[in-house]
């Protein structure tokens, strides 16, 4: 029977080409991205699960409360690791200073290649369970040594043999490699740890135990628990060791193990509360993808009803010879089945195709796990899911026709599933209508930030690193020779990039503070000029100036320390920092965008600085210049000449600033496709609903014909009910639309209001889309002879 | 004396078209024996499909009593009737119905399919009677290659191929010409000798002779017998 039935549903897909094409490639398109999303998701959520203790690591993070507002900081000092080893160690297998992920400059042999690295404490690399291709697991015991990874080893050495060989760290530290791991996973934080050194040797080389003490949070710690330690227990006992140890910081610091799982997807936090993160993420694309199975589905119940008529005659032949309904049904499921079957493998194969260009966008490096049962198993669920949402209905509904009618051939009027019909038609329109909103959601809130205005300029603005004293030292020099190039305007230096000022500070006091008052400003420290180089806003009081040699004691605050500070008038108001040096505030200028421009400003201080927190040197190429890479490559002649063992490295502040948007381009690309995919759906489910309301109302067309209708007239009677569906679909589609935007844009504090337009725009292209779909076949039906469609009666 | 095969006591079907009800069949009281060959006849409209297919109980009945082989149908519910019928009724239409989409060896199977009959049996069934009617070279041919009375002479082996004890035929020569028309009633009237009951619609005159009985059916009431 079985076979039978496959037979007779092979046949009837042959003779059928065009309606299960149709019905085809609506499943295609929707289970590809359905299987897409789900790579993409799987991968999200199995962040870091590849690594051999997956379940027992964490990192040290710390809740510290400033200005009423608890931050979360991964930062710890480096005396916490050693403190936690001796006086809590039964709870851990290892406890792990780390210096944070870097890129590095590696010479060897007069090479210079940029690797990702750390310098950590020994334990790492049993932490991270490394398994070593060559060399020993336990050779970062040795102060002079590093471990690198197999891809290190290869852009390193080649084919050669790295073991024994000497390498430079950013052309100051040697190290001989003595050992050689696996890459660690891609699907992992640790992606990029190509190289391991000892942490001993940069604390040596750092003179850090002279410097750093429990204040300076710079470094990670990382954890593996004893298998008989609960996270939860050890978060309570370790909670009070650092405010005990540094009984200064009013901050109330509180540490507690944030798990290795939570790292990639829970990684916000707010007031010290986990609230998600990339999960969000993870949650918005399930959704889009249950959504897109969903239009596929609801194409597939409307074309395989819309198609009933013409199984219709069958159905009433096979019950008069005895076929029950249960074995109608069963026909029709495998039938449908046998569809979803093939459609899900050629998905399978368009996903595969489709995966590499799916990877640029995500920025991941999914692939499609062919060689994991669980796959096929996850696969096998799919093809039921669809097949059960898909097939039962209509299985259902054409078994149930009655012999009698049926041959006779009169659609059975009462039982029509038009109503049906019509109502999938909305619920696919209302999801489209719902991406589409979305996606102009994303896409203007993109501009308007783009469009915010920054504050300073940050064209033709290029910062390069400074890798050394050596620099540092001659940045007078490097200064005068830059700027006898006409290409050059003005050269600064500062501590950092004006796009990106991480730094902050607290330990200030002024006139009127509250004393409980726990603040943070971000800090920015630079030479004489770097205002006028970004060409700032001064709203009161004075820039910098050579010619007041007490302006090494005075700070530049923006719009939002003032307000922060609670100062009516802050010029010549002193600011107490660190307790013994007092500055005196000369100007305050306006607010800059010098952070995300998601984000709000934050108070800032601009310090006047020359030497040694200097990390940048910044050039301003001339704006008369047509000619930028000549520019650069005057700069970086003049950076080799006093810097010939490093790399030259520069980023266009400009560039760096793009880089903000990068993340919400991407949402914005993703569900921009998808909205497209969804639209192609639906619009399949609209030619296949209006091909079947042409056929029904052929004669009813003719007879209009035959009495005088133009065929205009008659276009529009048709395309009218499917605008009344769209319509009612756009009625139900905008509030739970405006509700999802303006619950994604809260995450931003500088964004958009959700505006009439994006509705009205939303609803244009669905109607018009619509109307585009429909007129296919109602053209054809309102120009067809109408001789021809009464004939038939 | 033969068996009644199946009785109908003032049978009667209306149906509500908007909101008159319209009588179809008007109290048929009809007595089938074993081994007849009756002729419905009558003008369109006089009901004649519509009887056949309440006897045939893909309609049914909306008022009076129907005994089929002493069951009563009219109190049975839809899976028993549909039982029934698998098991004693074949089926041959005017516009014969065969599936397109198979073969005409797989049409004449599928009843045998529906009836759970193992695939060795299926296939001496269909070959017998493939023979029989002469069209065994036909056998893998789609109904679309063949001429009406070939599709005919198919939809008669589908109908017979159950061993039914009553076949239907609705107008069974009403697409063909007169040389096919002969061809088929000769079969029917072979078929009945042979002990098979039927029941035939038919305008012809000349098709109703080859029957035992002819009945006159008028606006849904028997006239005359």
């Amino acid at each position: 029977m079985i076979r039978t039935h496959f037979k007779i549903g092979l046949r009837s897909i042959i003779k059928n080409k065009g309606f299960f094409a149709l019905n085809a490639s609506g499943l295609i398109i929707g289970l590809t991205s359905v299987i897409l999303i789900s790579l993409w998701v799987h991968s999200e959520l199995s962040y870091n699960e590849e690594l051999t203790n997956y379940n027992t690591i964490a990192s040290v993070i710390q809740n510290r409360a400033f200005a009423g507002e608890i931050n979360t900081n991964t930062g710890q000092a480096m005396q916490l690791a050693p403190e936690l080893r001796s006086q809590y160690g039964s709870h851990f297998k290892h406890v792990v200073t780390s210096s944070r992920s870097s890129g590095f400059e590696i010479t060897y042999n007069k090479n210079i290649v940029v690797v990702d690295g750390r310098f950590a404490e020994p334990g790492l690399a049993n932490l991270l369970d490394l398994k070593m291709i060559n060399g020993s697991i336990s050779a970062l015991d040795d102060i002079s040594s590093v471990l690198i990874s197999e891809s290190a080893s290869k852009s390193i050495f080649g084919d050669n043999n790295p073991i024994g060989e000497t390498l430079k760290l950013n052309s100051a530290l040697e190290m001989k490699v003595a050992g050689v791991y696996k890459d660690l996973p891609q699907n992992s934080n640790f992606k990029k740890l190509n190289f391991i050194a000892p942490w001993e040797r940069l604390k040596t080389s750092q003179k850090y135990d002279e410097r750093l003490g429990w204040g300076n949070r710079w470094f990670q710690v990382f954890v593996q628990l004893d298998d008989e330690s609960s996270l939860s227990n050890v978060s309570a006992i370790i909670k009070d060791v650092a405010k005990n140890n540094f009984p200064e910081d009013s901050a109330n610091a509180e540490l507690f193990l944030f798990p290795i799982s939570k790292w990639h997807l829970y990684s916000e936090f707010e007031n010290g509360i986990s609230v998600g993160g990339k999960i969000e993420y993870v949650t918005i694309f399930s959704i889009i993808g249950i959504f897109i199975l969903l239009l596929a589905c609801i194409n597939f119940i409307n074309l395989t009803t819309a198609n009933a008529l013409k199984r219709g005659k069958e159905v009433g032949v096979r019950k008069t010879l005895g076929s029950s309904r249960k074995q109608l049904v069963f026909q029709f499921f495998t039938e449908s089945f046998m569809l979803i079957l093939f459609s899900f493998c050629i998905a399978l194969v368009l996903a595969f195709l489709i995966l590499p260009l799916f990877n640029t966008i995500t920025l991941k490096e999914v692939s499609v796990p062919f060689n994991r049962w669980s796959f096929w198993i996850a696969s096998l669920v799919l093809i039921c899911i669809t097949a059960i949402l898909s097939s039962l209905y209509p299985s259902m509904y054409l078994s149930s026709f009655r012999p009698v009618k049926a041959l006779k051939g009169a659609s059975d009027k009462h039982r029509s599933p038009l109503i049906l019909r019509k109502a999938l038609i909305v619920t696919q329109f209302v999801i489209s209508s719902i991406l589409i909103i979305g996606t102009l959601t994303v896409v203007s809130q993109i501009n308007h930030v783009k469009d915010r205005p920054i504050g300073f300029n940050k064209d033709l603005l290029v910062s390069v690193p400074i890798n050394n004293d050596k620099v540092l030292q001659s940045f007078e020099s490097i200064k005068n020779e830059l700027l006898e190039s006409i290409h050059v305007e003005q050269v600064t230096a500062s501590d950092e990039k004006v796009t990106s000022i991480y730094t902050t500070n607290g330990g200030f006091d002024w006139k009127g503070k509250d004393p409980n008052f726990e603040e943070e400003f971000h800090t920015i420290r630079a030479t004489h000029g770097f205002g006028k180089m970004i060409e700032w806003e001064i709203l009161e009081g004075r820039d910098f100036s050579q010619e007041f040699a007490s302006d090494s004691l005075a700070f530049i605050v923006n719009e939002t320390a003032v307000k922060y500070m609670n100062l009516e008038n802050p010029i010549g108001e002193f600011i107490n920092w660190g307790g013994n040096e007092n500055y005196k505030i000369i100007g305050v200028v306006k607010d800059m965008v010098t952070l995300s421009p998601f984000d709000p400003i934050v108070p800032t201080l601009y310090v006047l600085h020359q030497g040694d927190y200097l990390n940048y040197i910044n050039i301003k190429i001339a704006s008369n210049t047509d000619n930028v890479k000549a520019a650069i490559s005057k700069i970086e002649n003049v950076f080799q000449k006093y810097n010939p063992e490093n790399l030259f490295t520069y980023t266009f502040l400009d560039d760096e600033y793009q880089e903000n948007f990068n993340s919400e381009k991407r949402t914005a690309k993703l569900i921009g496709i998808f909205s497209i995919v969804a639209i192609i759906i639906s619009c399949l489910g609209v030619l296949g609903l209006s091909i079947y309301m042409t056929i029904q109302r052929k004669k009813e067309i003719g007879i209009r014909k035959v009495l005088g209708a133009s065929i205009h007239s008659i276009w529009q009677l048709l395309s009218k009910q499917f605008m009344i569906l769209v319509i009612i679909s756009l009625l139900i589609a905008i509030p739970i639309g405006y509700y999802f935007s303006s619950q994604w844009l809260m995450e931003f504090s500088y964004r958009i209001n959700v505006n009439f337009w994006i509705f009205a725009l939303a609803g244009c292209i669905t109607i018009g889309i619509t109307l585009i779909t429909v007129s296919f076949q109602t053209i054809k039906a309102a120009i067809a002879n109408p001789a021809d469609s009464l004939k038939t009666e | 004396m033969a068996n009644t095969l199946l009785s109908l006591n003032v049978a009667t079907r209306t149906v509500n078209s908007g909101s008159n009800a319209v009588t179809l069949l008007d109290k048929i009281n009809l007595q089938v024996k074993e081994g007849e060959f009756i002729s419905l006849m009558g003008p369109s409209g006089s009901g004649k499909s519509t009887l056949l297919n309440c006897i045939g109980m893909l309609d049914s009945f909306t008022g009076g009593g129907y005994t089929f082989l002493g069951e009563p149908v009219h109190s049975m519910k839809e899976k028993n009737r549909s039982k029934l019928y698998k098991e004693y009724i074949g089926f041959v239409f005017q516009a014969y119905h065969l599936i397109d989409e198979l073969t005409v060896w797989e049409n004449i199977e599928t009843p045998l399919l529906y009836k759970n009959v193992k695939s060795s049996e299926r296939k001496a069934l269909v070959a017998d009677m493939l023979d029989r009617f002469n069209i065994v070279g036909k056998k893998n041919l789609f109904p679309i290659q063949l001429s009406g009375g070939q599709q005919q002479l198919v939809g008669i082996a589908r109908a017979l191929i159950g061993k039914p004890k009553l076949i239907l035929a609705d107008e069974p020569t009403g697409n063909l010409n007169s040389k096919q028309s002969t061809e088929i009633m000769e079969l029917f009237s072979q078929l009945n000798k042979e002990g098979v009951t039927i029941i035939q619609a038919t305008h012809s005159e000349h098709n109703a002779s080859y029957g035992s009985r002819i009945i006159n059916l008028l606006d849904g009431r028997i006239v005359s017998e």
